[in-house]
């Protein structure tokens, strides 16, 4: 599903002139089976962040290869890494980035109209998601109507509504109290055993890591295998 | 994404800049009207000088003069192709010997020439009524000939009339079959020619409501005659050769043939003159002026780009993030692109619209005002009337504008959209 060989990444670091090498990624090796909840976990400048943009294809490694879904994804143009996400891949962010001048609504149709699906296609699909993640009351209300928790559902249901098989997570519960991160986590769950989408969650929270079914960790760019969690 | 979505998606992000998207739409109104309104200008005086010259002359006519030393020869100019007719007439400008028109009470200078009717009827010239003359006696008069005609009491009622006032005067009924008396008088002693004729025809009436036709055409028969009397009456006063004055002109059979036959004329080594030459040069000097208002023109619109530039590269800093979300879920940068480009092409549309609106008003209104302001100025009354346009706005017109103005706003836009696919996802995310 996911297979990372060897990725190296190094980041360029001062003025010009008297940059600094600093490598971010070493030799990391990742493999994802299909309908895996994965987490990834470390502290701050770890080096997690910039694997997962490294999967997602908004930065180009170094060296090594990402293979997604069976695909080789590691020299494809920005268009055709585009093109993949809108199929494949979903999106959570930690501070969910929503579009303000959209209703809740209208942020989780965003894909399916970049996607060129029609409006009462979309209308059905849209409807049928956000029932899903409970969020039938809220679908005509803007983003700062909302609170947290519904928003992050807002920006899970955005992730969802292409039907990818991978949905790529950063700090999922970041921005949660501890409440509301343990009804998103048990959305995540049940979305992935419903759905069986495959889950990589990038996160500094043990507890979230130890949700998952197989737990990461990455130190100084170094990623390990820890200790996997019975979920 | 469907081309509606992307419709919605500019008018979204239009609605929520109203102010900024409104004062560039402004903006690009003001150049487009400024081109399309000082390019009218061109366009409206070419029309009424081409009107000018059209409701004076005949279009298939070609005036032939004589090359010098070569003398017309109207039996070789006959055998051209493509002639309907041949027409050698002679205008009367006598000096010291007055030429007066009579019916019943009323009378009037005559503007006297011989024509060839036969040749007028075959070159398909309209009358207004009546036919043309088969006999001598039988004549065709100007469209106004008989308001010319004054009776004493519409002397003293011009004596009297204010100024600016135009009471109607002369013969107010058709004339067509009335008999009028020609009368040359001379110097005291001497005695007058008098001849009579009948009206058969009368000339289409003028394009123009203040020119005033009062011609009076004899045939070419009866030229000689009256030629011989006034030598006769008159002595050394009349000199044929000073006071009437032949001209030739050759009526083509369709506007078409007209260029041809005047180089074939021209090859014969004839001086020739025509409507469509005077024409030509005429709207080769107006095609030289509008090019040069649609270029000054053109500048404003660029002054007005510089607003949409500065708009459009406002927009997309502002989006940043959002530009990063939808590449980040899989938009692709030709999209991104499209969507901004679609923005300025917005901005250029509705204001290109609004100018084409406004244009057209202004226009009308300097057609409607400046005619009047000019009036009560000089008091000339070619201006009192519609004939004379100041602006005109053909579709031509709004099309040269409407490319250059949308034109220059997709092409402003462009560089900020390029900018916006170029933005970084993982910077964009970070943002506020």
């Amino acid at each position: 599903m996911i297979t990372l060989t060897n990725i190296q990444h190094t980041f360029l670091i001062g003025k010009k002139g008297q940059e600094k090498k600093v490598p971010v990624l070493k030799n990391v090796d990742l493999q994802v089976d299909a309908g895996d909840i994965v987490a990834i976990v470390g502290k701050s400048g770890s080096g997690k962040s910039t694997l997962l943009n490294a999967i997602a294809g908004f930065l180009k490694t170094d060296s090594g290869s990402i293979k997604l879904n069976g695909i080789d994804t590691t020299d494809l143009s920005e268009a055709e890494h585009a093109k993949f996400r809108l199929k494949n891949v979903g999106f959570i962010f930690q501070n969910f980035q929503l579009m303000p001048g959209l209703t809740a609504f209208e942020n989780v149709e965003l894909p399916l109209k970049i996607q060129g699906m029609g409006k009462s296609a979309r209308f059905q699909v849209v409807r049928q998601i956000m029932d899903r993640v409970g969020l039938n009351e809220v679908i005509d209300h803007y983003p700062n109507e909302l609170s947290g928790g519904q928003q992050q559902r807002v920006c899970i249901a955005r992730a969802l509504v292409t039907k990818p098989s991978i949905i790529l997570a950063d700090e999922p519960t970041g921005s949660l109290d501890s409440e509301t991160e343990l009804e998103i986590l048990d959305l995540i769950k049940s979305l992935n055993e419903s759905m069986d989408i495959t889950f990589v969650v990038i996160t500094h929270d043990e507890e979230v890591a130890n949700s998952a079914h197989k737990k990461y960790r990455m130190h100084d760019g170094e990623l390990k295998e820890a200790t996997t969690s019975a979920v | 994404m469907q081309f509606r979505d992307q419709i919605d998606f500019v008018r979204q992000h239009v609605k929520k800049n109203r102010m900024r998207i409104f004062t560039t739409i402004l903006a690009t109104t003001m150049g487009c009207a400024f081109l399309i309104v000082l390019a009218s200008i061109a366009f409206g005086l070419q029309g009424t000088l081409k009107d000018e010259v059209l409701s004076s002359d005949s279009l298939t006519r070609i005036e032939v003069y004589d090359g010098g030393d070569q003398p017309l020869d109207i039996e070789k100019i006959a055998k051209l192709d493509n002639i309907s007719s041949i027409s050698e007439s002679y205008a009367m400008q006598l000096d010291n010997i007055q030429n007066k028109a009579t019916i019943g009470a009323n009378t009037g200078y005559a503007e006297s020439s011989f024509v060839n009717f036969d040749a007028l009827k075959k070159a398909k010239l309209p009358l207004s009524k009546g036919h043309y003359p088969t006999t001598e006696d039988g004549i065709v008069v100007g469209y106004n000939f008989a308001q010319n005609l004054l009776s004493k009491e519409d002397e003293k009622t011009l004596e009297k009339a204010k100024e600016g006032e135009k009471p109607k005067v002369g013969i107010q009924e058709s004339v067509l079959g009335k008999k009028v008396q020609l009368k040359w008088t001379g110097k005291k002693g001497t005695k007058p020619v008098i001849r009579e004729f009948t009206i058969e025809g009368i000339g289409p009436k003028p394009k123009r409501e203040w020119e005033m036709n009062t011609y009076l055409q004899m045939s070419n028969e009866a030229k000689q005659s009256i030629v011989t009397d006034l030598k006769k009456n008159f002595g050394k006063a009349f000199n044929e050769k000073e006071m009437i004055y032949k001209s030739t002109a050759v009526y083509a059979t369709d506007l078409e043939a007209v260029p041809a036959l005047n180089e074939e004329l021209k090859a014969m080594e004839y001086s020739t003159y025509t409507v469509s030459q005077q024409l030509e040069e005429m709207n080769m000097f107006f095609i030289a002026l509008k090019a040069g208002l649609i270029f000054v023109g053109t500048i404003a619109i660029l002054i007005a780009s510089i607003g949409i530039f500065n708009t459009m590269t406002m927009a997309v800093t502002e989006r940043t993030r959002e530009i990063g979300v939808m590449k980040a879920i899989g938009a692709s940068p030709k999209l991104i692109q499209r969507l901004f480009v679609m923005e300025s092409a917005y901005i250029g549309i509705i204001g290109t619209a609004i100018a084409v609106v406004a244009s057209y008003i202004i226009s009308f209104t300097a057609n409607w005002l400046i005619p009047k302001i000019l009036y009560a100025a000089t008091e000339e009354q070619s201006f009192n009337s519609s004939a004379i346009k100041f602006s005109a706005i053909p579709w031509e017109l709004v099309v040269i504008a409407s490319v250059i103005s949308i034109g220059v706003a997709i092409v402003s836009g462009w560089r900020p959209a390029r900018k916006a696919t170029k933005i970084d996802v993982i910077q964009a995310l970070r943002q506020d």
